[in-house]
């Protein structure tokens, strides 16, 4: 099994992980990504909206856990095929957190571009901006190294049944990668 | 509108058993009678842009969830980040939703149009 451990600054990152609770804590109940579920019948919404955040849930328990007793002890986190698809997904839910509540302030261009400053944001920004900069790079580390894992599944499923294209159609995509 | 039969944990699965652990595995053009379009669509599966989730992570997500080559992974991403959106899928309502909701269990902007609508 591939697996990648990262050995963290401990006075860096520990700092960070308070906000990462804060804001963990918070998507208990909320879901991070703007969803939008008009098109979806009423009696349906309540079933959809709560199994999304039972899975946010769980993605975030497994984030935070990677910091436990051990992490404080050797500042080292491992991803593996049983972790990267639930991990990379969580640090997706806490950047949005992170962007909606603390970052709000900021501009989307100034996000996408990495054009942010630490030195020259206000102080009561410098941490989220951290977190939102330490989760991205974790993600990263983790699709750089373990892209394969996430697409193949965890192990188990690879004799799955295929029940989800039955009648598609994506006309325009189809032809389109003929050529 | 269809009225759908609730989500639950079984009804997901199969989503990503079949599109998940087999990538390259695109949804494949196929002829559907007149009468299921009638009933139930055709929807769009649509992307939207966001400030957040990076370029990498997007073609991961579409990669894993409709099995997509990378390069069409990859210019579907390009259009979400261009363009504001992608229709990155279309068809009978139900798998639509199914679609839709993977998007969003990977923290992605997801939303279903009628194609009426266009």
């Amino acid at each position: 099994m591939k697996r990648i451990e990262v050995k963290l600054s401990l006075p860096v990152v520990a700092p960070l992980l308070d906000l990462m609770k804060a804001s963990s804590d918070v998507l208990e109940a909320q879901i991070a990504a703007p969803i939008t579920l008009e098109d979806i019948d009423a009696d349906f919404r309540e079933e959809w909206r709560a199994e999304l955040l039972g899975g946010q849930q769980e993605e975030l328990h497994a984030l935070m856990g990677l910091f436990n007793s051990d992490f404080f002890i050797n500042g080292v986190v491992a991803f593996d095929e049983d972790n990267a698809e639930i991990i990379v997904r969580a640090c997706s839910a806490l950047r949005l957190r992170l962007r909606r509540h603390d970052l709000r302030v900021l501009e989307d261009e100034q996000l996408e571009s990495g054009g942010v400053d630490l030195e020259t944001l206000p102080v009561a920004l410098q941490k989220p901006f951290m977190c939102y900069v330490f989760l991205g790079t974790i993600q990263e580390l983790i699709i750089q190294h373990l892209d394969g894992a996430i697409l193949r599944g965890p192990a188990g499923d690879a004799d799955a049944g295929d029940d989800g294209d039955d009648g598609d159609v994506d006309t325009e995509d189809a032809e389109e990668d003929k050529n | 509108m269809s009225n759908p039969a609730p989500i639950t944990a079984r009804r997901i699965e199969p989503l990503f058993a079949g599109a998940g652990t087999r990538p390259g595995l695109a949804p494949e053009e196929v002829a559907l009678p007149e009468s299921a379009f009638a009933v139930q669509g055709p929807w769009r599966v649509v992307v939207l842009n966001d400030p957040v989730n990076s370029m990498s992570y997007v073609v991961l997500v579409f990669r894993k969830v409709f099995g997509f080559a990378e390069p069409r992974a990859r210019r579907h991403m390009l259009e979400v980040h261009e363009q504001g959106r992608s229709v990155v899928w279309s068809g009978l309502r139900e798998q639509a939703e199914l679609y839709a909701f993977a998007l969003q269990q990977w923290h992605l902007t997801a939303i279903l149009e009628s194609d009426e609508a266009h």
